[in-house]
């Protein structure tokens, strides 16, 4: 099925009543945790989780991609209204949308972040609909070397792009590896790691690991960092429209900022927060009016825009390959494996009501965030006086009673408990938790890989090497690990020259 | 010196001592046929190294190390460790592990309602009827829409024989 027939067909699935409906919950949920702090779209994500067991693979897919987009609007909503970014791809947005606030220029700050949103959101879902299948069709030449290749390259770029400390990261991709080998092994049936408990031969499960560090941890955290009461500023509907300079000013950042998005998001590591960083960065670079920080509204066209194009070029290689790069994709990933699906090169085929239905429903979803965000931006704003006495409960509930629900098992809530803290400690700690989570999904597939390809080649170790896409893909993944070292011999070869310390470098 | 970081990457260290000591335990195989304990004793000497470097990093390490671009909470006025309330996490966690251990006798709508009374209390709300009113409806929510929608077989506990 080619592109364009194939968003076809995924637009009669999508616009059947039961999937616009997961849609547009998704959608609204998402703009409603993108508004609260304290409640990002990963960790709303982790505690649906659960309830999508009960649905159709399709209509949970559909729900989480709408909740994801929603998010990256409505973060946005308090970032320029109340100076608070609803979720961690907002922060940028804070520092020109406030200002623009503070200005009385909140109302076209809003209305370029939404349309900004939907231009890199449509951007982002053609680059998807063209991309994922031609990747798909490529993997299918792929063997256990590219596997393995893959998912190990993709490990070495995240810990190199979360900003953290690196040795951190790796001791995270190690530890996520170590707890993806606990259960029962599945060449030889060999118990690992199982302490003799008949409940762990199915191996650590991975939505307690997703309920306990995204669900539980944030609810800890946020109880004791208490947010303060805030000051709403109102924005009449009749001031949502930018003037003609505003939008002419606007257009280019919306551009640049979707296709910025859209190729940070093919990247593994935190794609949103990394895309709006870059776009902002890029803005303020091309600025002539000396405007940044005082409330420029390019500031909030692109990064706004790029944050969006971010999560639609996620999915790539998600529905490509099917290796999640993001923490928000191996949920995504999970409620296709709840259902028995292995997402991969063959999904397209496979299913090919789920793989273009999804992507439609994106399409859809991103339209409709576009007409509902704008005129009741002042409605949604208000989400942000729930009270936290109301919501972190109810958060706690879902969590406690979803992790239950998909394995009717006791362990399954003592080891979101254990996760719940380890991700406390984490946080309190600075690690990230990405590279801890990704690893314990992709390590048996990595292991898996491995296996394979030591047998195909009877233990010649040459084989990641001889082969070209895999032999490519490392290439790749040593470059990231060697060019920063690289930079800093330079910088000390370049220091020393010009008869300067290193330090003063 | 980091007090706190440096106790995590030796609990790390030891976790992985004792997982590489396990898995040198078992099968291994050889390169061309790996056996179950060939990835795990991979693994463990990988943890090993990283937890090491890890914690050398933070025993002379006098620099914060750099925060992850997407670990903060958004919009929380990040406090001193000293002004944080972490009494409240304190009881949080106590609170989860006690619904726990009474969820099977209890049954989950009454090991819920008494969930949710606390927590809320925990948040700082000190108001008694409001407070139950709203623990009965969660309680109520969550088993209509898990028990008898999802019919997720949810344990019952003293409520089996009426709701059961």
């Amino acid at each position: 099925m080619d592109p364009l027939s194939g968003l076809i067909h995924g637009f009669s699935v999508a616009l059947t009543p039961m999937n616009l409906l997961f849609g547009f919950l998704g959608a609204v949920i998402g703009t409603i945790v993108g508004i609260l702090p304290g409640l990002g779209p990963l960790g709303t994500m982790a505690l649906l989780l659960s309830l999508t067991y009960g649905f159709d693979p399709t209509a949970g897919m559909i729900l989480f991609a709408g909740i994801y987009f929603g998010a990256m609007y409505g973060g946005s909503t308090t970032s320029i209204l109340l100076n608070i970014p609803g979720e961690a791809a907002s922060v940028i947005t804070v520092m020109e949308g406030y200002q623009m606030a503070r200005r009385g220029r909140a109302g076209a700050a809003l209305a370029v972040a939404a349309v900004g949103s939907f231009l890199a959101g449509t951007v982002s879902l053609i680059g998807l609909s063209f991309l994922a299948p031609t990747l798909a069709a490529a993997a299918l030449k792929f063997g256990p070397p590219e596997y393995l290749a893959v998912a190990l390259v993709g490990l070495v770029i995240m810990s190199r792009l979360t900003g953290g400390n690196l040795m951190r990261a790796l001791m995270m991709i190690a530890l996520g590896l170590a707890l993806g080998t606990v259960g029962m092994e599945t060449v030889a049936g060999y118990m690992r790691y199982t302490f003799r408990q008949p409940e762990l031969a199915q191996g650590i499960d991975f939505l307690p690991v997703a309920m306990g560090l995204f669900g539980i941890s944030e609810v800890l955290v946020t109880a004791e960092e208490a947010i303060g009461k805030v000051q709403l500023q109102k924005v009449r509907f009749r001031e949502l429209w930018p003037t003609a300079t505003e939008w002419r000013r606007s257009f280019w950042p919306m551009v640049r900022g979707s296709f910025i998005g859209f190729f940070v998001g093919l990247v593994p590591g935190p794609s949103p927060v990394i895309s709006t960083m870059v776009s902002y960065s890029a803005e303020r670079k091309l600025d002539r009016r000396g405007e940044f920080g005082k409330g420029a509204i390019e500031g909030v066209a692109g990064p706004e825009a790029a944050n969006n194009a971010s999560v639609g070029a996620a999915y790539v290689p998600l529905m490509a390959l099917g290796i999640p790069f993001t923490p928000a994709m191996a949920v995504v990933m999970a409620v296709l494996l709840i259902h028995g699906i292995n997402p991969g090169p063959l999904l397209m085929t496979e299913k090919p009501d789920l793989f273009w239905g999804v992507i439609a429903s994106m399409y859809i979803g991103n339209f409709m965030l576009l007409v509902f965000n704008l005129p009741l931006v002042g409605v949604f704003a208000n989400i942000i006086r729930t009270p936290l006495y109301v919501l972190m409960p109810v958060v706690l509930v879902l969590c406690l009673v979803g992790v239950y629900s998909v394995n009717n098992a006791m362990l399954d809530i003592w080891l979101m408990i254990a996760f719940g803290l380890l991700g406390y400690f984490l946080r309190r700690l600075k690690y990230d938790l990405a590279p801890l989570v990704l690893a314990l999904v992709l390590g048996p597939m990595m292991e898996r890989s491995f296996r394979e390809a030591m047998m195909i080649s009877r233990g010649d170790l040459t084989v990641f090497v001889s082969r070209p896409i895999s032999a490519t893909i490392l290439a790749v993944g040593a470059l990231v690990l060697i060019a920063p070292l690289a930079v800093a011999v330079a910088k000390l070869l370049f220091g020393r020259k010009s008869g300067r310390t290193p330090a003063q470098a | 010196m980091r007090i706190g970081a440096t106790v995590f990457a030796g609990a790390i260290l030891a976790v992985g001592a004792a997982y590489e000591y396990m898995g040198a335990g078992m099968p291994r195989g050889t390169l061309a046929y790996p056996g179950p304990g060939f990835f795990p004793t991979m693994i463990g000497v990988f943890l090993i190294a990283t937890a090491l470097g890890c914690l050398l990093q933070d025993l002379f390490s006098r620099e914060e190390p750099a925060e992850p671009v997407a670990s903060a909470v958004p919009g929380a006025e990040p406090h001193a460790a000293e002004e944080r309330q972490v009494m409240k996490t304190v009881q949080l966690v106590a609170l989860l592990v006690a619904y726990g251990l009474v969820v099977k006798p209890l049954g989950f709508p009454l090991a819920i309602c008494g969930f949710v009374a606390v927590a809320i209390r925990i948040f700082g709300y000190r108001k008694w009827l409001p407070t139950a009113a709203l623990a009965i409806a969660i309680a109520a929510v969550s088993y209509v829409s898990f028990v008898l929608w999802l019919k997720v077989p949810l344990p019952l506990g003293l409520l089996e024989p009426l709701l059961g």
